[in-house]
Parts: C-alpha cells; sequence; structure tokens
C-alpha cells in the first residue's frame, strides 16, 4: 500500500540518470525510499559496509571523506553517494563528515538491483560515475606543475605556414611579417618542413645559397613534431633530446596549429613570482623596475589559477612591493649619495599585514634617529618623495589619506612617532581609532632594523592601556556583520540598485582589527593576521577553537574576495552579490559571518565589560 | 464503572512506561488530514495519509493515502488541498478510510502537526462508526516546536509554528502543495530534525517529546 509523493517524484526525476528514463523509475524508486535526517549526531551510522545502499541527497551540505581523512567531493542537493560498494561489493572505506544536517533518501541494494536490471541507462549511469570519481581522485594525487599542462595551453601564435613552391626569399618575408623565428612548410594541410632562423644563418648565408631556390632545399624534412594535447613535459623532453628550439604543434587530424618555442617554455618558468621578486631586486634602473612591475598583474591572474590557498596572494604581492620599495631606496642612495645617518623604511595597512591586493594604495613612513639635523630631514624628503612616486608608476598608487614617507608627518624620529600614538591612545576619538587601525600594523621593510626594534619597543609600552583596549572593542562593534533576522544576508544597494556583500568591510576587516587588538594586548609584534593568530595560541587570552574559527573564517573570506576581484561585474571592489555563489558557498559565508559575529561580541565582553 | 477504572489506570502505566523508551527503538506512525475546514463538528475529513517510521527511517513504502469519496460539502477548501469532486471519485467510503485509520493507529505512537485539530476531527469519525483507534502516545510536532521556542525566549507570531514556518527555521526543503501525504512525510522529516537538534539521539527518549 503505497503512493506517489509528487514533490519527490519531480525532486528525483529532473535529475540524471532518471530525466532519460520512463517516468516509472523515479515512481518505483521514490515509492522504495526510506527518508534519513544526516546530523552530527548520527553520521557514523550509515555508509555502513554490512548493508551497502544508495543515498540521494536532498537537502544540507556533506563531506565525503576517504579512510585518510582526505576530502573526495563535498555533497550537497542532488548528488549520490555510497554507490561503488553496491556495484562492486567492496568494502565501504569513506566517511561522511556533516557540514549541515539535512534530508537523504535511501535505497536498499535490493532495489537498487531492480533498478539496474530493468533500466540499461540506470546502471551505466552510476558505472560511469564510479570511474570518474575514480579518475578524478587519481588525477588530484598528480601535482600541476607547469610542465603537466597541455601544449594547447601555452601556444597562443597561430600557425604561420608557406607551401614547398615558395622561394627562400618567400620565407624570409613572411617570417619576418609575422614576427617569428621559424616557418612551417606544409602541402594540402599536411607538415613536412620546418625553416628557423638557424637554418636561414647556416644554410643559406653561410652556405651561399641563393635565396631565390626553393624552401625545399634548405629546410628541415620530417621535422620533429608534438600534439596539442600532450603535456608540455613531453616538449621540453623533445627539444633536449633533439637539440632543438622550435616545435610544430599538431591537432590530432595531423593539421599545424602552430610553433612551441624554447623561449615559450622559458617564458613560463619565469612566470614563477618568486623569480620575479628576484628579478626586482637585480633591476639596474627605475625604468627596468617598472617595465618588471607591469608584468605583476598579469602573472598574478595566472598563478591565481594554479594555487590552492589563495591567501597566499596577499603574501606575494607584499613580498613584490617590498621588493620594488628596497630596489628603490638603493637606487635613490645610487644616484643621489649614502644616506647620512640611519633610517628604517616602514610600511603600515595591508603591506604591513601581508594582504595587499592589486588595488591596494601604499601605506609607508621613514623612522628617523632622535638626533637629526634639519639638512639630514631634507635628504629624506627628497628619498620619500622619490620613492613614492616611483612605486606609484609601478602600480602601487598613492595614499589618498597621505600616510606617505613623502608626508613630512610620516617622516618623523622615533621620539616623535611615539609621541603621535600616545596622542591616539590617551584620547581614542574616532579618528583616533581609525589612525590606530592603520598604524598599529607595521612591518619593517628596509634600512637599520634596530631603530625600527626601538620605536616598536616604545609603543608596546604606551599602547598597554586598558581604555585604549575598551576604545577599540567598542570601535570593533560599530560594524556589525552583514547577517539579519532569521539567518538571512542584509544586502547594500548601489546607485544601479545592484545588491552585494561587502566582504572586505563587513568580514574580512573585522576579522583583522579583532585580530589586532588581541594581539596589542599580548604584546604580539606581527601584523599579518594569520601569524598573529597563530601567535595568540600561545596566550589564554583566546579559546584555541576560537582562533581557528577566526582562521577558518578569515581564509574564507579573504579567498572569496580574491576571486571575485578577478571576475567582477558592476560591483564595487571587494563586493559580492551572493546569489552569485553556490547554495553551498552561501551556507559557508553565513557560518562565517556568525562566527565573525560572535568573535565580536566575545571581545567587547572581554574589553570593553560588554559596555556599548 | 470499576472496569473503566482499571482500563484508565492501565493505560496511564503503559504510556509512564513508554515515555521511558527510547526513541528509536519503536515503531511511529506520521499522520496527517486535510479538511475542509477547522470545525470538527461541522467541517469533514476530505483525506487522510500516513507514513511509518521505524529507527528514524522515514518508510515511504509503507505509506498511505485514502480520499474520502463521501464528502457533503468541499466548500472552499480545495484552494488548499487542491482535491476536487473528480479526485473524490477515486476516493474510498468514509466508513472504510475510518477503519483503516483506526488500524493503523490502534496501540501505536502517533505523530500530528497539531494533534488537536486532527485527533478532533478523527474523535468524531471513529465515534460515529462505533471504531477503537486509540493510540498509546500521541506527539505533536507543532508542541514540540512551540516548547523549543518558547524555552529560547522566541516572541511567538500568528504564523511561526505552521509547518512550513517550522521546517524552514531547521533548513529544510520547501515541499509544494498540501497533499495530506506530502504533509505527513513532511512532519516526519520535521520530527527527525527537531529530536537531532535536541542532540544525544542515541539517548533521545519519549518524555523529552512531549
Amino acid at each position: 500500500m503505497s503512493c506517489e509523493i509528487q514533490d519527490i517524484v519531480q525532486f528525483v526525476g529532473a535529475l540524471p540518470p532518471f530525466n532519460q528514463l520512463p517516468a516509472s523509475a523515479s515512481e518505483y524508486f521514490t515509492n522504495h525510499l526510506e527518508i534519513i535526517y544526516l546530523s552530527t549526531e548520527n553520521q557514523h551510522d550509515w555508509l555502513q559496509s554490512n548493508k551497502p545502499q544508495l543515498y540521494l541527497v536532498r537537502s544540507g551540505h556533506f563531506d565525503l571523506v576517504n579512510g585518510k581523512g582526505e576530502l573526495i567531493t563535498r555533497l550537497a542537493s542532488g548528488d549520490y553517494f555510497g554507490y561503488p560498494s553496491l556495484l562492486t561489493g567492496d568494502a565501504i572505506q569513506n566517511r561522511l563528515s556533516v557540514q549541515s544536517a539535512g534530508i537523504v533518501y535511501v535505497l536498499s541494494q535490493v532495489d537498487f538491483d531492480y533498478l539496474r536490471r530493468e533500466y540499461k541507462a540506470f546502471e551505466q549511469y552510476f558505472v560511469r560515475a564510479h570511474a570518474n570519481r575514480l579518475l578524478s581522485s587519481h588525477y588530484k594525487q598528480t601535482s600541476d606543475s607547469w610542465t603537466e599542462r597541455r601544449i594547447a595551453e601555452l601556444m597562443t601564435r597561430t600557425a604561420v605556414t608557406l607551401e614547398p613552391e615558395a622561394s627562400i626569399r618567400d620565407a624570409a618575408k613572411a617570417m619576418s611579417e609575422a614576427r617569428v623565428s621559424s616557418i612551417m612548410i606544409t602541402q594540402s594541410d599536411k607538415l613536412i618542413g620546418v625553416i628557423t632562423d638557424r637554418d636561414l644563418r647556416n644554410r643559406v648565408l653561410a652556405a651561399e645559397v641563393s635565396p631565390e631556390e626553393s624552401v625545399l632545399s634548405v629546410m628541415t624534412h620530417k621535422p620533429k613534431y608534438i600534439f596539442e594535447n600532450n603535456r608540455v613535459f613531453s616538449a621540453l623532453h623533445l627539444m633536449l633530446k633533439h637539440n632543438i628550439h622550435h616545435l610544430p604543434v599538431l591537432d590530432e587530424d595531423r593539421k599545424p596549429l602552430g610553433m612551441i618555442t624554447s623561449t615559450d617554455l622559458l617564458r613560463q618558468q619565469k612566470s614563477d613570482p618568486v623569480q620575479l621578486i628576484g628579478r626586482l631586486y637585480k633591476a639596474e634602473s627605475v625604468v627596468l623596475l617598472k617595465r618588471l612591475a607591469a608584468e605583476i598583474p598579469d602573472l598574478l591572474k595566472s598563478f591565481s589559477n594554479n594555487i590552492d590557498d589563495i591567501s597566499l596572494m596577499g603574501k606575494l604581492l607584499s613580498g613584490l612591493s617590498d621588493a620594488l620599495t628596497s630596489r628603490l631606496i638603493q637606487l635613490f642612495q645610487e644616484e643621489f649619495g649614502n644616506a647620512p645617518c640611519d633610517f628604517a623604511w616602514i610600511c603600515f595597512g595591508s603591506q604591513a599585514r601581508e594582504e595587499q591586493t592589486l588595488h591596494s594604495d601604499q601605506d609607508n613612513g621613514l623612522v628617523l634617529p632622535n638626533t637629526i639635523t634639519p639638512e639630514q630631514r631634507d635628504y629624506f624628503a627628497r628619498m620619500g618623495q622619490y620613492v613614492c612616486d616611483h612605486l606609484h608608476d609601478c602600480g602601487i598608487v598613492h595614499c589618498p589619506g597621505n600616510i606617505m614617507a613623502s608626508n613630512p608627518e610620516c617622516r618623523g624620529s622615533a621620539a616623535q612617532w611615539q609621541h603621535r600614538f600616545a596622542k591616539w591612545i590617551t584620547e581614542p576619538t574616532p579618528g583616533a581609532m581609525l589612525n590606530c587601525k592603520i598604524y598599529f600594523d607595521i612591518r619593517f621593510i628596509d634600512g637599520c632594523r634596530e631603530l625600527y626594534s626601538e620605536m616598536m619597543t616604545g609603543l608596546a609600552k604606551i599602547s598597554r592601556n586598558d581604555l585604549f583596549y575598551a576604545a577599540m572593542a567598542t570601535d570593533i562593534n560599530a560594524n556589525t556583520v552583514p547577517i539579519g533576522l532569521f539567518n538571512q544576508f542584509k544586502l547594500e544597494k548601489t546607485r544601479t540598485s545592484n545588491r552585494y556583500l561587502d566582504l572586505k568591510k563587513r568580514g574580512v576587516v573585522i576579522i583583522n582589527d579583532i585580530a589586532r587588538l588581541y594581539a596589542l594586548r599580548a604584546g604580539i609584534a606581527r601584523s599579518n593576521t594569520l601569524e598573529r593568530l597563530e601567535a595568540l595560541s600561545k596566550h589564554s587570552l583566546i579559546s584555541k577553537k576560537d582562533l581557528f574559527d577566526l582562521k577558518d573564517c578569515w581564509r574564507f573570506l579573504t579567498q572569496l574576495r580574491l576571486r571575485t576581484q578577478i571576475n567582477q561585474e558592476g560591483l564595487p571592489g571587494n563586493c559580492i552579490n551572493p546569489e552569485d555563489l553556490s547554495s553551498l558557498e552561501k551556507h559557508q559565508l553565513k557560518e562565517a559571518f556568525y562566527l565573525v559575529k560572535q568573535a565580536q561580541q566575545a571581545c567587547a565582553f572581554k574589553f570593553a565589560r560588554g559596555s556599548l | 464503572m470499576l472496569k473503566g477504572c482499571l482500563y484508565l489506570a492501565r493505560r496511564w502505566w503503559q504510556r509512564k512506561r513508554l515515555l521511558k523508551q527510547p526513541f528509536l527503538d519503536l515503531p511511529i506512525v506520521v499522520i496527517d488530514l486535510e479538511l475542509t475546514g477547522l470545525d470538527a463538528k461541522q467541517n469533514e475529513i476530505v483525506s487522510a495519509a500516513w507514513v511509518k517510521m521505524e529507527a528514524g527511517r522515514i518508510q515511504l513504502a509503507s505509506s498511505a493515502h485514502l480520499i474520502n469519496a463521501e464528502v457533503n460539502d468541499l466548500a472552499q477548501s480545495p484552494i488548499y488541498h487542491g482535491i476536487c469532486a473528480d479526485d473524490m471519485q477515486k476516493g474510498v467510503p468514509t466508513k472504510q478510510l475510518a477503519s483503516a485509520l483506526a488500524e493503523v493507529m490502534h496501540n501505536a505512537i502517533v505523530v500530528f502537526h497539531h494533534s488537536y485539530l486532527d485527533m478532533a476531527f478523527i474523535r468524531v469519525l471513529f465515534h460515529q462508526y462505533q471504531y477503537v483507534g486509540q493510540p498509546v502516545l500521541i506527539l505533536d510536532t507543532m508542541q514540540i516546536e512551540r516548547k523549543r521556542l518558547l524555552s529560547q525566549g522566541f516572541e511567538l507570531g500568528q504564523d511561526s509554528l505552521t509547518l512550513d514556518a517550522c521546517r524552514t527555521r531547521y533548513g529544510l526543503p520547501q515541499y509544494t502543495g498540501h497533499h495530506a501525504l506530502t504533509d505527513a512525510v513532511a512532519t516526519a522529516e520535521l520530527l527527525l530534525a527537531q529530536c537531532h537538534k535536541i542532540g544525544q539521539l542515541n539517548e533521545l527518549k519519549f518524555q523529552r517529546l512531549v
């Protein structure tokens, strides 16, 4: 005695493989289902080897984890699991880890086998899904080093070809016009030979062959080639083995697509950002420096596709900025003479926290000795101007708030700096609080480290002030997390009525602020948010679990933010429209905001005694 | 008289013993009715559906859905349940519906969302045909939810205890329409979600749910 529940039949019927099967299949499936609610309470009761079953997620999010604890896949509405052991009869090694509880449909082995027998497409679907999963988990193990990328990804140029009737002169002209160093000779779309720059030199000019002769006389016959779907590694191998620098690339029908050169491969290798930092430090002139700096945005874009932990990007950009700054300071000294006394070039804000983005502006300053003379100050005024202006030209724009070493206020002696800080700390006006948020993230870049340490020691002493902590905590709580009643996003609106969430202001910034406050309280002299949180685990100010949660949230929000920075449309920077997120991401985002809110409140209770 | 007292005492004792049993150990029947109105004395049952649940598994193979072929006045109610005069032809006589319901409910643990309303109709129905369908325990997902919300200091609004509103609170999927069977399954899922939320599922006893 049973009958269909329309809603479930419709849900199942829209999913593969049922969308290719007669309605009777989804009805049979529905009528034989059991519905369970899967939460952390019972996550270990399912996926048991002694009772293999087919599971279909209706709601909630679950991680499928293998025996080694590695994530295999994240399951959401419409995903099946548990079928491999139904197909193979092997013991189940995977476990479930519930991210958010939800409804799961369960089908017994008997009913699964019935559907397999009755409907070929049903069986094929699950056999294929099983094969794919094996494949994908295998594929993940192989690293994604650039040598394992496909040739087609590197090869950009279109094929430059000539007929065999052409003369050597024609070949030279065609190469010159297309600005390439080699040309393919083809007959009815089949590759028959190659001529390179070197051939023109060695086989034509040096051998005194007339340029009117046919290309056939000087070309390399039956050249080596590679297919577009081969790996870069194979191209590299071929080139090294045969000592050649040009390799024609063919498609599956052996039609020439283009040429890959040893320079192309070299460029791949060079796009390693660490190498760029090395080259920045060695750049011999400001012009060269600027040319190298112009490569940064492209480099980062290609690099961002290749790394898992996108928070590395901030570190990388800050590393590049540091290198630019240091090199400019050296170039200034080469041009205008060595500094007349010790100095320390420091940076503030995002560069100090090592979370710069492509849109970040400069925040820097100079610490000078207390004994400095007016003439010496002149020298550093010029240095500040020089470095800041050239950094601006290199793509790190001037600071709108004028927090730059070109501003006399940001070129103080250690005593002057301490005086400035002391004023903000003892009179915590909103303006002073804003300054604290920027200036309390400090990092040494170049010059004399002792000068910097001296200033920091003084700073640590004067910042030990409970009233100041309370003011900071109150300030942190003035910024609200965009989660409203009933766990809904509170969206902001642009003038063109795009609705969005500000991930930076409403998320990352709050975590940064919280980390800064705790770090100041614990006397941790670091500026990077993750490092601050890491160092805080040795103090008892905040529990290990809360630290872990904050770090997780920070990574998640940063990742989301940097990703949207690379592909956004019509929204202010750092903002996203939550409708564009997957349901899993939406859920994670809400969870992250919720944790941030909790940390915010904890911070108020700890430092402001809850007096908001 | 004495017989009546003994009967009540036995039932009281039975219930007391039952409340100490773990929730996952005993079978449960989740029932939903579609009605023509809210007054048990004047309005009628349009359809009844139930689904059984064992050890936290809602068994769709055990589900049933019966339409009452003898409704006198559907009035405006098809707007809600979507059952019209045509569908009633596929139905069964009221007496058959009553006997099936009595059979599934007798000595069972039954669950409703808003049991007062549904039980009022069922009592009238059983009385009419002199059937006995006395459950050993009646659970109500609406009351469970009310208790939970009040203990958390929520202000209860007019619509905050509807089946849909409760399900939304647990992030359960939105089901379309008010079909008795869909609602029975929806209520069963809600009960599971509530039990998971209460926690320590394996030790959860029935007394936490009344």
